[in-house]
């Protein structure tokens, strides 16, 4: 079926029906994931406010993650005492910024990652040899 | 699934200021990765490409050619700028060097073969030289007109599609697409997806893939690479905030360090849910097949009459000249000819020779000087023609050494012209060979430590003036080496980029962009000429004069096998037509004969040489050749020859003189291994100094043939191998004792060949440059001042600077007579029957054109009565006039109420008065003017029409002309250095060896050549009233005196004369210390203008060289570097 094959298996449940609309997580999970890498799909994390800030929760706490050296991908992180599994990763960027200010300098990883029904986005910053928590998204 | 990936775009630093990977970089990087093939993308242009493609092939990996383009807006109908506001993209910065940079939307073009090649070359080339004025920015027609044999991807992130799905209008992106793709054969356009690691990069793949599947296009992943790993992410934005001249970030504002030539597996996980964008590049660098016809010749056509063929024109031109050159003729001539000419058609060399017989006779006819140099002096068929002047038969010059029959190389005929007539050449070729036919060379101009400092201070914000003291008094060296030079040069000790705290940074950086290329530049004389239209080999580009160039250097066509003319401009040609020229006006039409027809015997002439009284002449003038004048004594032609042959980075480093020296003199016996070497090397005292010699040598005692033995010089003189040498050697010696010579002196006939051929100068180079020395000469001993008044009208020429050129005048009693506005004319002239040279008004600061022109056509009527006559008549600018007072050209003109002419300071009082009163009256009022001076201070020299003390005087003239004209700087101050025990330069000959002494003088050139032992040693070249100065400065010296030496004008030397017939004159000093200039009563004299300071140079002028050209070369480069010309900038 190609791309966004689950979304298209997706069948819709008739009107009256609980607003449960998966199944099950592990069936929710492939259609999420789809959606979050369709283009055409605004998220709240691209939204910005009338005072111009993001639509999303932002934080930037320090939080520990568990590392999954097979894939070099984070494979959960701990925040407030609580385990966050990773479910998937949404997407990975990176910066590279004022590098030649070493009070500003930006070195960071990022990775958007699917966990516990939520997007959360984590970064490692490399100046610091640190992770965190930088934003609570959608 | 294949695991493989290719990089299908790649920039590399020939995307000037927007690419910071090598391409050696590249290329090592790629064979390292294990990837089959490689593409390079440069921005607008080619530049890289013929090097990338040979290093490529060099490491077994396919060189994919392409370009990444400007093209037009193809998603809308009509320009951007006519949508409205909120729905137009924003365009890219601008990309590209110089007149070939636009900004517009990026597309990538890769060559699949060699017809796509020379289709991306045409298109570049149209679009590049549409208009001078229009941007460089691809048409789709032009697109679609020459896509044949070239695959399209839609660009990087500043491709059109990539920046509508960006900003959310996919259906613009769509459009985009569509149209691009019609532009191409089916199959032959992608949608080029790439996913730097940006937060929006998956949507920027998604969106782009979907349209993709919409319009059923192929997607491939590349990784729109600027550097090879990610740390180097900071030298390309440097590069690139300096290049837009702007500071870091730039004008990218570039997120993250991901454009690097990642491995495929890397980019096989980027790209994880898309391997077909992988696997397309596979595919891709299957396709592209290209083979460039590397190894073939292409002359362009000479004009062959019909039933004629090259050969037989050729050969009936030669026999022809041959009758003339040599009259009686000789068997050996004859047989040498016919040699020649056989080779040279076996070779299909015959229409090279006749192209450049046509230009050169096209400068003959129009009464051009000019003379062929180089190793095409070893040929007859090339004096026959009258393209060279040195006999090769009598100067023992060997065809082989020109055109080797045994290896086919392009040849090279090199001709100096007269460089004031040369833009009549130039015309001459663009009409007879055709537009498309012609171009110029490139040449690119890479950093060193000065550029590399101004770039990196540049980008990280500092202001002008931060950035000028930073690279100021910085010696000329690569940029790598900033770190060495700060540490141990003298002159450095000082300097701000020691505070590694601060800068420790801004020196990494610099460092790094050691020989960056920087921009293109234009050769100073190469033309290529093509049979076929030019823009089918390679792309051209308008340069910065608004000429056309070729977009490649000289290495790359020479690879082509095109044909490069180097039309090169010398200013002796230009000096010894206008030194004929005065000589005849003053003596006669017939009284002087054509310098270049004299038979080279006069012994005035060569004594004049032989003291090291040589300013001016040609190739013989510099500090190290008078040196060796006084040492060699020469006496004859073959002498000049050496003399020119031996003054050479190569005999010097090899240290070849000293026994020449002393072998000529009778101070050591002449001793050769093999008594056959005696006679081949009877000219040079059995020391191997030039090249012929080699193969002479091989000949006699290996019994080589000539190709042979010019084979066995260049394997010996390339970098060799120890096995390969061992191989050479062994086959030397096999043949030698074939022939039945001792092993032990095969084995010293080799060692000194293999010791020698390294450094061994082209005789026939030295012999064409010989002829002009001499004619040089001739005139300087026959009509000095016409010689001088010539050299000084087409300064800047050779060693030394215009002040020394005036000042040798005057001590040789030519009467410099000052600029005066009833007197000069806008060059140099000649009074008193050749007595005395008046300085011309072009010289003197602040003159415009115009002005010079006024000047010259209101003397004709009748001589200027004062200032206010002067100003009415010729409407001088208030600066130039200023000027004019400032040096004495006004000088004695009017009278004032005290019955004596005005003094320059009531002139410069009036000055502004005059011009008020003119331009409130217009023209009217012939000479009604009769102002009261302002008030001025008294006359400091009332014995002085100038009322001005002549330390004044002479500020004032080498501020404003750059000369000293009434009295050398030193002379003033005649006394005090008198006391102070120093001795004058003429006296210094007279002294015994070893002498202690002091000197002073006026810093004319100061070098710091490379040298054998590897210390560093400056050789000062300074000036006294008497004469010049020859300074050593020894490394344990230069470590007291450097910052000396750089930063001041005049020096007084302590140190030891040396004056022996082995090294000759000079001084070798042991403390150089600052020297102020001031006269008698006190009053200082300002060098400052006309005696320029700065770092010590490099040896400039290397072999082959005029000294004229690579100075100026060098000097353009600085001005350039000044100027901050960049030109690239890119996305």
């Amino acid at each position: 079926m190609g791309r966004n094959a689950s979304i298209k298996r997706f069948s819709t449940a008739s009107a009256g029906q609980p607003l449960e609309l998966f199944e099950s997580k592990r069936s929710r999970l492939p259609v999420i994931v789809e959606l979050l890498a369709s283009p055409w799909i605004v998220r709240a994390s691209e939204l910005t406010r009338r005072d111009g800030s993001c639509a999303a929760k932002h934080a930037e706490e320090s939080v520990d993650v568990a590392w999954d050296g097979a894939h070099q991908l984070p494979s959960s992180f701990v925040r407030e005492g609580r385990v966050y599994r990773i479910d998937a990763i949404v997407q990975m960027w990176a910066a590279e910024r004022v590098w030649w200010d070493p009070r500003r300098r930006v070195s960071r990883r990022f990775w958007r990652v699917l966990s516990r029904g939520g997007v959360y986005d984590l970064a490692y910053d490399r100046t610091r040899d640190s992770w965190l928590l930088i934003g609570i998204q959608d | 699934m294949s695991s493989g990936f290719v990089h299908l775009h790649v920039h590399s630093q020939f995307s000037f200021m927007d690419g910071a990977a090598s391409l050696s970089g590249l290329v090592a990087r790629a064979a390292e990765l294990e990837m089959p093939a490689l593409a390079l993308t440069d921005h607008q242009g080619m530049s890289g490409s013929i090097r990338f493609y040979q290093a490529c092939r060099k490491a077994g990996i396919a060189p994919i050619l392409g370009c990444e383009v400007v093209v037009e807006t193809a998603g809308i109908l009509g320009e951007e700028g006519d949508l409205p506001p909120e729905k137009r993209l924003v365009l890219p910065a601008s990309v590209g060097f110089g007149r070939a940079s636009a900004s517009g939307y990026h597309l990538t073009l890769l060559v699949r073969d060699f017809g796509g090649y020379r289709n991306l070359c045409r298109l570049l080339s149209k679009t590049h030289l549409r208009g001078p004025h229009e941007p460089s920015v691809v048409t789709l027609r032009d697109l679609e007109t020459y896509s044949e044999g070239l695959i399209g991807m839609s660009g990087c992130g500043n491709g059109e599609a990539a920046r509508a799905v960006l900003a959310r209008a996919p259906g613009r992106a769509r459009e985009a697409l569509r149209r691009l793709a019609g532009c191409f054969a089916p199959g032959d356009f992608y949608v080029e997806l790439i996913h730097p690691l940006t937060s929006d990069g998956p949507r920027l793949v998604g969106g782009l893939v979907t349209l993709a599947d919409e319009l059923a296009l192929p997607v491939v992943a590349t990784n729109n690479v600027h550097y090879l790993r990610s740390e180097d992410h900071r030298i390309h934005d440097v590069l690139s905030s300096a290049g837009a001249r702007t500071s870091l970030p730039g004008p990218y504002d570039r997120p993250n360090a991901e454009l690097s030539l990642k491995p495929a597996s890397e980019m096989r996980r980027l790209f994880e849910g898309l391997p077909r964008a992988c696997d397309a590049t596979l595919e891709i660098a299957a396709r592209c097949r290209l083979e460039l016809p590397l190894g073939q010749f292409h002359f362009p056509s000479a004009e062959i009459p019909k039933e004629e063929t090259p050969y037989s024109v050729l050969a009936k031109e030669s026999w022809r000249g041959l009758e003339q050159r040599y009259q009686p003729m000789t068997p050996e001539a004859i047989s040498r000819l016919q040699h020649e000419l056989t080779l040279i058609d076996s070779m299909g060399f015959s229409e090279y020779f006749l192209v450049v017989k046509e230009i050169v006779d096209f400068a003959k006819s129009k009464g051009i000087r000019c003379s062929g140099r180089g190793s095409a002096g070893d040929s007859i068929v090339s004096y026959a023609l009258g393209i060279t002047d040195a006999d090769p038969i009598r100067y023992d010059l060997l065809f082989e050494r020109f055109l080797n029959p045994a290896r086919r190389q392009m040849p090279d005929i090199d001709v100096d012209f007269d460089s004031a007539r040369r833009d009549e050449i130039i015309d001459f070729i663009y009409k007879r060979f055709g537009h498309e036919h012609v171009a110029m060379v490139a040449t690119v101009n890479t950093m060193t430590a000065r550029s590399a400092v101004r770039v990196v201070a540049r980008s990280l914000g500092l202001p002008i003036a931060e950035v000028n003291r930073l690279s100021r008094h910085l010696p000329w060296v690569s940029a790598h080496k900033i770190r060495e030079v700060l540490a141990t040069y003298p002159e450095c000790a000082h300097h701000p980029l020691r505070d590694e705290h601060s800068w420790g940074m801004l020196l990494d950086l610099a460092e790094q962009l050691d020989h960056c290329p920087m921009h293109l530049g234009t050769h100073l004389g190469g033309f290529i000429i093509t049979r076929d239209p030019i823009s089918s080999w390679m792309p051209l580009q308008w340069a910065a004069k608004g000429t056309v160039v070729s977009q490649y250097d000289k290495d790359d066509i020479e690879a082509l096998g095109l044909v490069k003319m180097d039309i090169l401009g010398l200013r002796m040609h230009s000096a010894i037509s206008e030194a004929v020229e005065l000589a005849r006006e003053r003596m006669g039409e017939d009284a002087v004969p054509e310098p270049f027809d004299l038979v080279p015997d006069d012994p005035r002439v060569f004594e004049q040489v032989a003291s090291a009284d040589t300013v001016g002449m040609f190739q013989l003038e510099s500090s190290g050749q008078r040196n060796l004048s006084t040492r060699l004594k020469s006496s004859t032609f073959e002498d000049i020859i050496a003399q020119i042959s031996l003054f050479r980075p190569g005999p010097l480093e090899a240290e070849m003189i000293t026994p020449f020296i002393r072998r000529r003199h009778g101070l050591e016996p002449v001793e050769v291994p093999h008594e056959g070497m005696r006679e081949v090397l009877a000219d040079s005292y059995g020391i191997i100094v030039y090249q012929e010699q080699v193969l002479l040598v091989a000949r006699a005692v290996a019994g080589f043939d000539l190709a042979e033995a010019d084979s066995l010089r260049r394997a010996m003189t390339k970098g060799r191998s120890r096995e390969e040498m061992e191989r050479i050697r062994g086959h030397f010696l096999e043949r030698a004792l074939a022939r039945g010579v001792d092993s032990g002196v095969a084995a010293e006939v080799f060692r000194q060949l293999e010791g020698f051929a390294a450094y061994g100068f082209n005789k026939a180079h030295a012999a064409c440059f010989a002829v002009v020395s001499y004619a040089s000469a001739w005139l300087r001993t026959y009509y000095p001042a016409e010689f001088a008044a010539a050299i000084l009208n087409h300064e800047p020429m050779g060693f030394y600077s215009a002040r020394l050129v005036v000042n040798d005048a005057r001590r040789h009693g030519i009467e410099i007579a000052p600029p005066h506005v009833n007197a000069s004319k806008a060059r140099y002239s000649i009074e008193r029957d050749g007595a005395a040279i008046r300085v011309g008004l072009a010289d003197v600061h602040r003159m415009t054109a115009r002005l010079l022109a006024a000047v010259e056509s209101e003397q004709a009527v009748r001589p200027f009565r004062d200032l206010a006559d002067f100003l009415r008549r010729t409407r001088a600018e208030l600066p130039a006039a200023e000027s004019l007072i400032r040096v004495g050209a006004l000088d004695g003109l009017g009278i004032t109420e005290a019955g004596r002419p005005p003094t320059r300071d009531e002139l410069l009082a009036l000055l502004p008065e005059i011009k008020a009163v003119l331009a409130r009256e217009g023209v009217a009022g012939d000479d009604t003017l009769c102002l009261a001076p302002a008030p001025v201070r008294p006359a400091e020299d009332s014995s002085h029409v100038s009322g001005w003390s002549a330390a004044r005087r002479v500020s004032a003239e080498l501020e404003l002309t750059g000369l000293s004209l009434t009295a050398h700087p030193l002379s003033l101050a005649a006394g005090d250095l008198e006391e102070l025990g120093v001795t004058w330069a003429r006296d210094l000959r007279a002294l015994p060896d070893r002498t202690r002494v002091r000197v002073a003088g006026v810093r004319e050139r100061a070098q710091t050549p490379r040298t054998r032992s590897g210390k560093r040693t400056c050789f000062l070249t300074l000036e006294d009233p008497t004469g010049l100065l020859d300074v050593v400065v020894f490394s344990d010296a230069l470590e007291r005196s450097g910052e000396v030496i750089v930063k001041h004008r005049a020096y007084l030397i302590d140190g030891t004369l040396q004056n022996n017939c082995e090294r000759g004159l000079a001084i070798v000093a042991d403390v150089v210390k600052p020297y102020v200039v001031r006269t008698g009563s006190g009053d200082r004299v300002r060098l400052r203008r006309g005696v320029p300071s700065g770092p010590m140079g490099p040896a400039l002028g290397g072999a082959g060289a005029p000294e004229e050209e690579s100075w100026e070369a060098a000097e353009a480069a600085l001005a350039a570097e000044e100027r901050g010309e960049y030109g690239g900038r890119g996305g």
